[in-house]
């Protein structure tokens, strides 16, 4: 099948999941970031822990297309401090506004506008923030696999039962006080 | 009516780790914010190509030859109709309050002027894409992507990510 249309179906699929779990709501984001309303955290954890087991037994059997992300701490704490207070503002992430301004919130269509403007004045800050945050302490494609040194899965395991588990049995919702 | 959105966060986060295993499994994992740049990319190559030549990062995108949109454009192009089309379908499931451009929670903290609403939106969008090109990834590939695979980057990002925006909500939302 033709790379485009497998892009353009899991996209489909993406936003349809984001839509029906409620991440395009601004009352269920706002509701996990004052810790009060759990739902976000814990579709959020139940991914990570499905995801991980699912992508490290693909790693077991050769068969993951993995994609790391360099780890320079420096661009990516500046980066992730910005991008909280955005998503603290706005109600939305890069992807839920995308899905909110497909549902007709004009808001999420505003979040989507700012966010093409931010990441222009990005291009035209990145000479400058490249030098100095982003090659800076920069570890490339790091994992926990070559931190600990021993096959991912091992790590996998673990890892993802101790996010369903935290999904399932230990974050409540805390209304009211 | 229920206040709770139309499938549960298991049902919700069981499917996106699923789909993040197949696109794993097909092409790579998730991520969405790259997708911004390319659009950017795009647009400045045609309007200014003289000036997105010369810009460092869109000049990485948005080439001439395929105009940048390929599987991973596809894949936010895919979000827009796929959402679009589940929120037609089933509008009427959704909780009444998580609909319209103005959010009841927004209203009862800082009144109904659309134009605040959506000027703080908009300046959000700003910052969400800002952090996420510096950060490289933003929810869906640092957190859901990066953090599936181990990476340590995706780690702090998620930390770093988490306390501020929790920060953030509890600055704004004083006295809640």
């Amino acid at each position: 099948m033709d790379i485009l249309l497998i892009g353009f179906l899991i996209g489909c699929a993406f936003g349809a999941i984001l839509f029906l779990g409620g991440a395009t709501s601004y009352r269920k984001i706002l509701g996990t970031l004052l810790l009060r309303d759990m739902t976000i955290i814990k579709l959020m954890c139940t991914a990570i822990g499905v995801g991980t087991l699912g992508v490290y037994l693909l790693d077991f059997g050769g068969m993951a297309n993995m994609s790391i992300k360099p780890a320079y701490i420096w661009g990516i704490a500046a980066g992730g401090a910005i991008f909280g207070v955005g998503w603290a503002v706005s109600g939305y992430c890069p992807g839920t506004c995308v899905v909110g301004t497909s549902e007709g919130k004009l808001d999420a269509l505003f979040t989507l506008l700012g966010a093409l403007a931010g990441a222009f004045l990005f291009s035209l800050a990145f000479p400058w923030l490249d030098a100095w945050l982003i090659q800076n302490a920069n570890f490339g494609k790091l994992t926990l696999e070559e931190v600990v040194g021993i096959q991912g899965i091992y790590l996998a395991i673990p890892f993802s039962l101790a996010l369903l588990g935290l999904a399932f049995f230990v974050l409540k919702d805390r209304y009211g006080n | 009516m229920s206040d709770e959105p139309v499938i549960s966060w298991k049902a919700a986060g069981i499917a996106l780790g699923l789909l993040l295993t197949l696109a794993t499994f097909l092409v790579k994992p998730l991520g969405v914010s790259t997708q911004f740049v390319v659009t950017d990319a795009v647009v400045a190559h045609e309007i200014a190509p003289a000036f997105a030549e010369g810009n460092t990062y869109l000049s990485r995108y948005g080439e001439k030859t395929d105009w940048g949109v390929g599987y991973g454009w596809m894949l936010v192009f895919g979000m827009l109709v796929g959402g679009g089309l589940t929120a037609m379908l089933l509008r009427e499931k959704q909780p009444e309050q998580d609909k319209g451009s103005m959010p009841q929670m927004w209203v009862e903290n800082f009144g109904a002027s659309r134009m605040k609403r959506f000027s703080a939106a908009f300046l959000g969008g700003v910052l969400l894409l800002f952090g996420a090109r510096l950060a490289g990834g933003c929810t869906s590939g640092h957190m859901i992507s990066g953090i599936s695979q181990l990476a340590v980057g995706s780690f702090v990002f998620g930390v770093v990510t988490f306390a501020v925006a929790i920060l953030t909500a509890k600055l704004l939302y004083r006295g809640w």
